[in-house]
C-alpha cells in the first residue's frame, strides 16, 4: 500500500482550509505546525493553546475567551475518535488517558471544525464510529475528518469520502473503518497546494466610509470613561453626518463632557454623544452615568428624556464592563454582587452562593462599536493611552463590527507583541483621526 | 519609597504556605513556571496540598511534579494532567488512590479563575455541553443555547513566574509567560512571584504592566534564570 | 429639634476618615468629600490608590497647564504621572472592585440607614440618576466608609433608621464619619462612637434619624 501522508503533507492539507483574514486554533503540537505553513499574504489569524495568537502573547482566560466568544473560523483537533453526528473525542495517550486540554473549549465555540486522525493510515485504523465509545469532548460539532489518507465530512449523520490521498482508494479507507463510508460523487486526489487570497484590508480612509453601513436601529458601543480622551470623535461626528436612526448607544456617560467639562482642559468644549442625541438619532442608552452631575447643567441626553424622547437603561458601572466583557467572551450570563436588594436586582434572578446574594446579569452585545485608541497595526491590533483605555478594550471583542479611530496606523508587525492590548481579531475596520481635527467644538 | 514587596528569598516568600492550602501553579514549562517557589514549597514540607495548573514541568526534575513524588498533593486540578505517553508518577499516584484528580477543560479552568478573582458567582458557558464535564451541573437554556453553570474558583496562594516585577508588585511577562501567570494572578488569597528581573517602581512603562500590583502580595528575585543556574 | 453647636468642616471630617486607610492597602476615593482624604495621609503611611477610570497607584492631581486627557481619575480631574502607576481596562478596574482586591472605598451618601444600606446614586425628586461605579464598590470593597454630612441642607438627617431613597447597597457600609460623629452601623442598629468636641451623644441623636446605640465609650472626635 501506498505511503500516507507525512505530517507536513497533512498540515499543508489543513492549511487549505482557511479562508483569508481568518482565525484558525489547533491543540496541541499543531498550532505551531499550522502557523509555520500559513502563507502570510493571506493574513490568517492563528492561535494556540499556549496563549499565542498570531504571535502576541495572550492570557488564557483570554484566549479562551476568544475561543468561546465565537471568533474561532476553524478549529483544528486532534481527534481520538468521531462519531456520525460530528461528535468528538479528543486524542488519547498511548495508554489511553484522556484529557481535554483545549479541545472542549475550541469544539463548543468554533465555527467550523476539522478533526485529524493522522494516523489512520500508518495504523491501519480509521477511529470513526456510529457513536463514541471514548468520553466526548464535544457534540455535534466535527464538520470534516482530515487523516493521513484522505478527507471525510461528515453531514446529515454521513460519514462521506471527498479526498484521498496519492495510492490509496475508497476501497481502502472503507476497509480501515469501522462505519460504512458514503463515497461522494466528486471524489478527487488531496490537494496540496497552498491556498491563495489576500486579507482585505482593514484600514478606511474617512469616518463616514468607516460607518456607511451602520443601519438604522442598530446597537452602538461609544466610549469616552466620560471626558474627551479615549471618545472617537471624529467617528461620532461621522456617525452624525450618516444620519443613522432610532439608535440604542452602550455607553459610560449619556454624553455629559459638553456641560460639565469632565476630563476637559480648562476653556475647552468636548464633542460628546450629544451631537447625536441633539440630531435626533438616540431611542436608547444603556449606561453607568447617564446624566450630568449637575442638575442646573442638564445634558442633551437629560433633556431628550424629559422630554420622554429616549428610552434609559441605568446599570451600574462594573456590570456594564462585566456584560460586555461576558459578550465579546462567549460568557452567556454571570452571577455578580453588584446591585443585590437595590432597584437595579428587580426583575432579575437572584441567588444565594456561599452566603452572599447575586442577581444574574447578562452579556451585552453589538452591532457595532466605536471606539478610540492610540496606535493600531495593519492588521487592527490596539494600543491605547493612559485612562483612555477604560472601555474601548472591552467593548472591542463584543461588537460585530468594531471600527476604532486611531492616531497612527503602522504597519503589520510594528508593535511590540508585548504591548498589544486588543488583538486585531476584534477589529474589523481602523480609521486614523485625520490631522487638524478637533475633539472640541 | 519605603514600601516594597520584595522578599528576600523564595523560602521567606513562601514560609507561611500551610498543610492542606490550595496552591495556583503558573506557567506550564520551565521558562514559564515558578520553580523556585515551587522547590521552597517542598523544602518547607508541607503536606495534603491542592494544586490548580495547567501542566506544570512534567519533564524536568523540578516544579510541581517533584511535589506530587514527594506524596505532598493530595488533589490535583488540572485539564492537562498527566505527563508523557503514559501518565508517568501522577498516573502511578492517580491509579492507587493516593492522588485525586479532577479533569477540567483549560478554557473552563481559566474562566472559573477569571470569575474567583474577579467576584464573579458563576458563569453560564455553552462549553462541555453533552460532554462528562457538564454532568451532574446545573444548565439553563439563554438564547436557545444550553449553557453550564460553571462555579468560580480562588485558592490561598499563587505561584506565579513574571518577566519582571517593580516593587509596587507590578509584573511584565515574556511571551507564553502570560498565558496562566496572569490569569491566575487574581484568584488567591496570597500572590508570590517568582520575577526574572526586580525593578524599582517606575521602571516599568504603565502601558506595558500587565498584572497591575493590587494582585501582587509577595516578589522574590529568581535566583537561576533560564539556564543561567542550575 | 436643632442643636445650635459649630460642626466640623470637611477637611476635618476628610483628616479623620484618613486614620481608616489600611496601611499598605488599596484604596478607591470617590467623588467630594472622600478625594479629599489622601491630603492627610500620614507621610509614614503608604496607601495605594485605584481609580475605575482605570489607573493604580496614583497619586497627586497635575497641576495647571500640564492636564493630559488620557490621564484622568474617576471624578474626572487630571492627574500627575507618578513611578508605579498601572494602566487597564474598565472591565480589569471592576474585578480588582468586585474580586475583594480593594481594601477601603471612601463615599459620599445621601442617607445610611442604622444597619448599613447605603444611598447615594439617586435624589427621588430629581427621577434619574448616576450610579457610575458606587454600586460595584459598595458590593465589592472590604471596607466601605462614607464621609458626609450629618445633615442636608435643609437640616434632614442623612443618618436614617431606614433609608427611602433607592439603595445602593444593602448592609455595606462599615463606617459613617460626619461632621459632628462617628458612627458604626450593625445589624444590631447604628453605634455611635465618636462625637465632635463640644456634642454630646443626646445632641447627636437628636439631629440623627437613626436610634443611636450609645455605650459608655463614647469618645470625642479624634483627628
Amino acid at each position: 500500500m501506498a505511503a500516507a501522508l507525512s505530517v507536513g503533507e497533512i498540515t499543508r492539507r489543513i492549511v487549505r482550509e482557511a479562508r483569508p483574514g481568518s482565525v484558525v486554533a489547533a491543540s496541541g503540537v499543531w498550532a505551531d505546525r499550522i502557523r509555520a505553513a500559513l502563507p502570510g499574504s493571506l493574513g490568517v489569524w492563528a492561535l494556540s493553546d499556549a496563549g499565542l495568537m498570531d504571535g502576541a502573547p495572550l492570557s488564557v482566560a483570554d484566549a479562551a475567551a476568544i475561543a468561546r466568544g465565537g471568533y474561532i473560523d476553524l478549529a483544528v483537533i486532534e481527534a481520538g475518535q468521531v462519531d456520525r453526528n460530528g461528535s468528538i473525542a479528543g486524542a488519547q495517550s498511548a495508554s489511553g488517558l484522556s484529557i481535554p486540554g483545549n479541545a472542549v473549549d475550541l469544539s463548543s465555540g468554533a465555527q467550523r471544525v476539522v478533526a485529524l486522525l493522522p494516523n489512520a493510515g500508518r495504523d491501519g485504523v480509521l477511529n470513526l464510529a456510529e457513536s463514541l465509545s471514548l468520553p466526548a469532548d464535544g457534540v455535534n460539532c466535527v464538520d470534516t475528518v482530515i487523516c493521513d489518507v484522505g478527507v471525510i465530512n461528515v453531514a446529515g449523520g454521513q460519514f462521506v469520502l471527498t479526498e484521498t490521498a496519492p495510492g490509496w482508494t475508497a476501497a481502502d479507507l472503507q476497509a480501515m473503518a469501522g462505519v460504512s463510508l458514503s463515497v461522494s460523487p466528486a471524489l478527487r486526489r488531496i490537494d496540496l497546494a497552498a491556498p491563495s487570497g489576500d486579507a482585505v484590508s482593514k484600514v478606511y480612509s474617512d469616518g463616514v466610509g468607516a460607518v456607511a453601513d451602520l443601519p438604522d436601529g442598530a446597537t452602538v458601543f461609544i466610549d469616552g470613561f466620560g471626558g474627551p480622551g479615549g471618545m472617537a470623535h471624529y467617528l461620532l461626528v461621522a456617525l452624525r453626518d450618516l444620519g443613522s436612526r432610532g439608535l440604542t448607544i452602550v455607553s459610560n456617560t449619556a454624553g455629559i463632557a459638553r456641560v460639565v467639562s469632565f476630563g476637559t482642559p480648562p476653556g475647552r468644549t468636548a464633542i460628546d454623544h450629544s451631537v447625536l442625541i441633539e440630531n435626533g438619532q438616540v431611542a436608547k442608552a444603556i449606561a453607568s452615568f447617564p446624566v450630568s452631575p449637575s442638575v442646573s447643567r442638564p445634558s442633551e441626553f437629560e433633556l431628550a428624556y424629559r422630554r420622554g424622547e429616549v428610552e434609559l437603561e441605568l446599570v451600574p458601572q462594573g456590570t456594564l464592563a462585566e456584560r460586555l466583557r461576558a459578550g465579546g467572551a462567549g460568557v452567556l450570563a454571570f452571577y455578580t454582587p453588584t446591585g443585590a436588594g437595590t432597584l437595579i436586582s428587580e426583575g432579575k434572578e437572584s441567588r444565594t452562593i456561599d452566603g452572599r446574594e447575586y442577581i444574574l446579569e447578562y452579556g451585552l452585545r453589538a452591532d457595532y462599536a466605536i471606539i478610540r485608541a492610540h496606535r493600531a497595526d495593519e492588521r487592527g491590533n490596539l494600543v491605547y493611552r493612559g485612562t483612555s483605555r477604560n472601555f474601548n478594550a472591552v467593548m472591542a471583542p463584543a461588537a460585530r463590527i468594531t471600527v476604532a479611530e486611531v492616531d497612527e496606523i503602522v504597519a503589520a508587525g510594528e508593535l511590540n507583541p508585548e504591548e498589544i492590548v486588543t488583538p486585531g481579531v476584534f477589529v474589523q475596520r481602523i480609521v486614523k483621526r485625520p490631522d487638524g481635527f478637533s475633539g472640541y467644538e | 519609597m519605603a514600601f516594597s514587596k520584595v522578599y528576600e528569598s523564595a523560602a521567606a516568600a513562601v514560609s507561611d504556605v500551610r498543610d492542606g492550602a490550595t496552591l495556583l501553579i503558573g506557567g506550564t514549562a520551565s521558562d514559564d513556571a515558578p520553580a523556585e517557589l515551587l522547590a521552597a514549597v517542598l523544602a518547607g514540607g508541607v503536606r495534603g496540598l491542592t494544586g490548580i495548573c495547567d501542566f506544570a514541568r512534567w519533564d524536568g526534575a523540578d516544579g510541581l511534579i517533584e511535589l506530587i513524588r514527594a506524596g505532598r498533593v493530595a488533589r490535583l486540578v488540572s485539564s492537562n494532567p498527566f505527563p508523557g505517553d503514559d501518565g508517568g508518577d501522577v498516573r502511578r499516584l492517580w491509579e492507587s488512590g493516593d492522588l485525586e484528580i479532577e479533569l477540567v477543560p483549560q478554557g473552563t479552568l481559566a474562566e472559573r479563575l477569571r470569575a474567583g478573582g474577579a467576584g464573579i458567582g458563576g458563569v453560564f458557558v455553552p462549553v462541555g455541553i453533552g460532554t462528562r464535564f457538564a454532568q451532574g451541573k446545573e444548565t439553563k437554556v439563554i438564547n436557545g443555547t444550553e449553557c453550564v453553570l460553571e462555579s468560580p474558583l480562588r485558592a490561598d496562594v499563587a505561584l506565579l513566574r513574571a518577566a519582571a516585577a517593580d516593587t509596587m508588585g507590578n509584573l511584565t511577562y515574556r511571551g507564553v509567560q502570560r498565558g496562566w501567570n496572569h490569569t491566575m494572578a487574581a484568584s488567591a488569597r496570597l500572590t508570590i512571584v517568582q520575577a526574572d528581573r526586580v525593578e524599582e517602581a517606575g521602571n516599568i512603562d504603565p502601558e506595558l504592566v500587565i498584572t497591575p500590583g493590587i494582585f501582587v502580595n509577595r516578589v522574590v528575585q529568581s535566583v537561576m534564570i533560564d539556564g543561567m543556574g542550575g | 429639634m436643632t442643636v445650635d453647636k459649630e460642626r466640623l468642616d470637611r477637611m476635618i471630617i476628610a483628616m479623620r476618615v484618613a486614620r481608616e486607610l489600611p496601611p499598605g492597602g488599596y484604596v478607591n476615593l470617590g467623588i467630594g468629600i472622600p478625594t479629599l482624604v489622601s491630603m492627610f495621609v500620614a507621610d509614614d503611611s503608604v496607601v495605594f490608590y485605584h481609580s475605575e477610570s482605570g489607573v493604580l497607584n496614583c497619586g497627586p492631581l497635575a497641576e495647571d497647564g500640564n492636564e493630559d486627557i488620557d490621564l484622568i481619575n474617576a471624578g474626572g480631574q487630571f492627574l500627575q504621572p507618578v513611578p508605579g502607576m498601572a494602566y487597564f481596562s474598565s472591565v480589569d478596574a471592576f474585578a480588582m472592585i468586585r474580586g475583594g482586591h480593594v481594601d477601603a472605598t471612601v463615599l459620599g451618601a445621601h442617607q445610611v440607614s442604622a444597619t448599613g444600606d447605603l444611598a447615594n446614586w439617586m435624589l427621588p425628586e430629581r427621577g434619574v440618576g448616576n450610579i457610575g461605579g458606587a454600586m460595584d464598590l459598595a458590593a465589592g470593597a472590604d471596607r466601605v466608609i462614607v464621609a458626609m454630612e450629618h445633615n442636608d441642607r435643609q437640616g434632614n438627617p442623612k443618618v436614617v433608621q431606614e433609608c427611602d431613597f433607592p439603595l445602593t447597597g444593602k448592609g455595606c457600609v462599615s463606617l459613617v464619619v460626619t461632621d459632628v460623629a462617628v458612627l458604626e452601623p450593625t445589624p444590631a442598629g447604628m453605634v455611635l462612637r465618636e462625637v465632635a468636641p463640644g456634642w454630646t451623644a443626646d445632641e447627636v441623636q437628636s439631629v440623627t434619624g437613626a436610634r443611636l446605640i450609645i455605650g459608655d465609650d463614647v469618645k470625642e472626635y479624634e483627628v
